[in-house]
């Protein structure tokens, strides 16, 4: 419990630094890790019920694309246009979850890989609404309560509140009688099942909820760039937030956060060497897989319990 | 799409030439650039056959094949041929380590092996980022000129990449059919307990399967290098289709590979002629939606 409070105050110091300092370039890095972490909580949300799902990526795009066109072409204030296209993308979620739920294991991982490469490439083909390879420009900042959040420093709070806000919902949620059903629905199925439990459905809600977070995430990712285009969509994305829940630890809703925290950065700090970048990435990931599979939070935190259990046995 | 299409038609008939060559002509693409994922396919069924791991190195190994063939033959002037084949031993070599070092710890757990084969991709690709540089680079071509025959024109190193291709494949099915080597890698496929239980050195078979995974991944990269460039990116949309055509074939299988190739290669040359190269993608990845949500277990695949 306490190296959770340890991380807790620590992270919260290193959120509040960016608002201190005040530096541009800072707060966009700090906005990065928030939208990140929250894509890879909706991802951890997945994980957490046993699906890896890469298709969080197709929510982050509806919920960019839709929030961008309807504040370009119908002119709605991206305020509302974000939770519209957010609440869309949880919708589209639970659209498509009893077609693609039904799937397990590597046939899912396969469904949701192939889901994700068609939506990029209709993007990129349909130049009349998307703006194809070109993208779309000059999407209107936010604007909330009149205050217009168009400089990084003055976004970052919105974005931290958001991130704080999906962590909370997340935390509740994995604590709550409902946060059990999941864990019993990843470990035995078949049990479940036979306790009662309907799990297509639990797994659809969860990918409904999943998707409304990264479509939050992504329509707030239009408004702050002010750009998109389909090269922000790929599968680069669902990697990055696969390596930030592994590295941070997918037992915890701490490990994508502190996950975010190390790894989105890097591309900034590496950033005129994207080759080492790319190298760090890739040494992360296979060492964590290899050496600490349930990653920073699940060595942090499951080591006094296990200490617990040892003095119990002996 | 509508449009397009009518007009593409309109164009044929206006054209000096015919409809029935315009087909054979789809038909022959289809089936050379089938040819070349069928290679890429088949290692990448074996390793998910024998290590119930989806291998999303697999366009790094095609990189490496290529990248090799540049080193030696581009720009060191080796024999083409003598490149390729060191290309092979070289990737096979470091397959194998990957395999002992890496994906051993993961046999049967799929999701941690799939993640752990990202992590090499990314590795793989930094490393050819480091010692190749971003950019794309050409590789002399060793085969020219084109062969017209009647309406269909064929490239000549097109039709001997083709060629290539058909040797290797017919070599690895005898192998696999004929050998004591290649049954034990059938064995382990199909029960890999029962197989170590009747003898098999389980270890030693998955090692070498994925060499020969990587072989001929490798091959495939080498052969397509001077067609295409070499960059550390290009194994990305190779590894897209040996994805493909595994899951349209069925996962693990092998007749699944060499018939989901030469389907896949069809099904795009045609779509490419007719719409364009990102239709062709959006229908092969619409085949596999389709493919996993109907039928996951392919055409040929065990039903699970």
């Amino acid at each position: 419990m306490r190296a959770r409070v340890v991380a807790l105050a620590v992270l919260a110091v290193l959120a509040a630094v960016p608002i201190w300092v005040g530096d541009r370039y800072l707060a966009h890095i700090a906005v990065m890790v928030c939208l990140m972490g929250m894509l890879a909580l909706s991802l951890n949300m997945m994980l957490r019920i046993g699906q890896l799902s890469l298709a969080q990526v197709v929510f982050m795009a509806t919920g960019s694309y839709g929030s961008a066109l309807m504040s370009m072409a119908w002119g709605l204030p991206p305020a509302a246009s974000i939770v519209l296209a957010g609440i869309a993308s949880g919708i589209l979620a639970l659209m498509l979850g009893p077609l693609l739920l039904r799937i397990r294991g590597v046939y899912f991982v396969l469904l949701t890989f192939s889901l994700a490469q068609i939506v990029n490439l209709i993007l990129q083909d349909m130049t009349g609404v998307t703006g194809g390879n070109g993208g779309l420009f000059g999407i209107p900042r936010l604007e909330i309560l009149g205050i217009r959040l168009a400089r990084p420093e003055t976004f970052y709070p919105y974005a931290l509140a958001l991130l704080v806000l999906s962590f909370a919902g997340a935390m509740a949620l994995y604590r709550s009688r409902a946060g059990a059903v999941m864990q019993s629905i990843e470990q035995n199925e078949d049990l479940s099942r036979s306790l009662g439990v309907n799990v297509l459905a639990w797994r659809v809600g969860i990918f409904g909820l999943s998707g409304l977070l990264a479509g939050i995430a992504g329509a707030s990712y239009a408004h702050f760039i002010g750009f998109i285009s389909p090269a922000s969509f790929t599968f680069a994305i669902s990697v990055n937030i696969l390596v930030i829940n592994v590295i941070g630890g997918v037992a915890s809703p701490l490990g994508p956060l502190i996950g975010a925290v190390l790894l989105v950065p890097l591309p900034e700090i590496l950033r005129d060497a994207q080759q080492y970048q790319l190298l760090v990435y890739g040494l992360l990931l296979i060492g964590f897989l290899a050496f600490f599979p349930r990653g920073i939070t699940g060595f942090l935190f499951s080591r006094s319990p296990d200490a617990n259990q040892e003095r119990r046995d002996t | 799409m509508r449009g397009r299409l009518c007009a593409r038609f309109q164009q044929l008939y206006d054209g000096a030439y015919g409809m029935s060559e315009f087909i054979a002509q789809i038909v022959v693409n289809g089936i050379l650039s089938g040819m070349v994922y069928v290679l890429m396919a088949l290692g990448f069924t074996l390793i998910f056959g024998i290590m119930r791991i989806v291998n999303f190195a697999h366009g790094e190994l095609y990189m490496i094949g290529a990248s090799v063939v540049l080193v030696l033959y581009g720009m060191n002037g080796v024999n083409y041929f003598v490149a390729v084949a060191l290309a092979a031993l070289l990737t096979a070599g470091i397959g194998a380590l990957i395999e002992i070092g890496l994906f051993r710890r993961f046999v049967k757990t799929e999701l941690n092996g799939m993640i752990m084969s990202l992590g090499i991709a990314i590795f793989l690709q930094a490393i050819a980022l480091i010692v190749l540089g971003p950019a794309w680079q050409a590789v002399e071509r060793p085969i020219t000129g084109t062969w017209q025959f009647g309406g269909i024109v064929v490239p000549f190193d097109r039709l001997f990449v083709g060629a290539c291709a058909l040797v290797i494949i017919i070599a690895f099915y005898v192998f696999l059919k004929c050998t004591r080597l290649g049954l034990a890698m059938q064995t382990v496929a199909q029960d890999s307990e029962t197989a170590a239980l009747m003898g098999v050195g389980v270890s030693h078979v998955s090692a070498l399967a994925f060499a020969i995974a990587a072989g001929l991944a490798a091959v495939a990269g080498g052969l397509m290098a001077p067609i295409y460039s070499v960059a550390p990116y290009m194994g990305e949309l190779p590894m897209l289709k040996a994805f493909v055509v595994v899951v349209l074939g069925g996962l693990g299988s092998i007749p699944g590979a060499v018939a989901g190739g030469l389907i896949i290669g069809l099904v795009e040359s045609g779509f490419a002629s007719v719409f364009n190269n990102t239709a062709a993608l959006i229908a092969s990845f619409a085949i596999v939606l389709v493919i996993v949500l109907v039928r996951p277990s392919g055409l040929f695949g065990k039903v699970i």
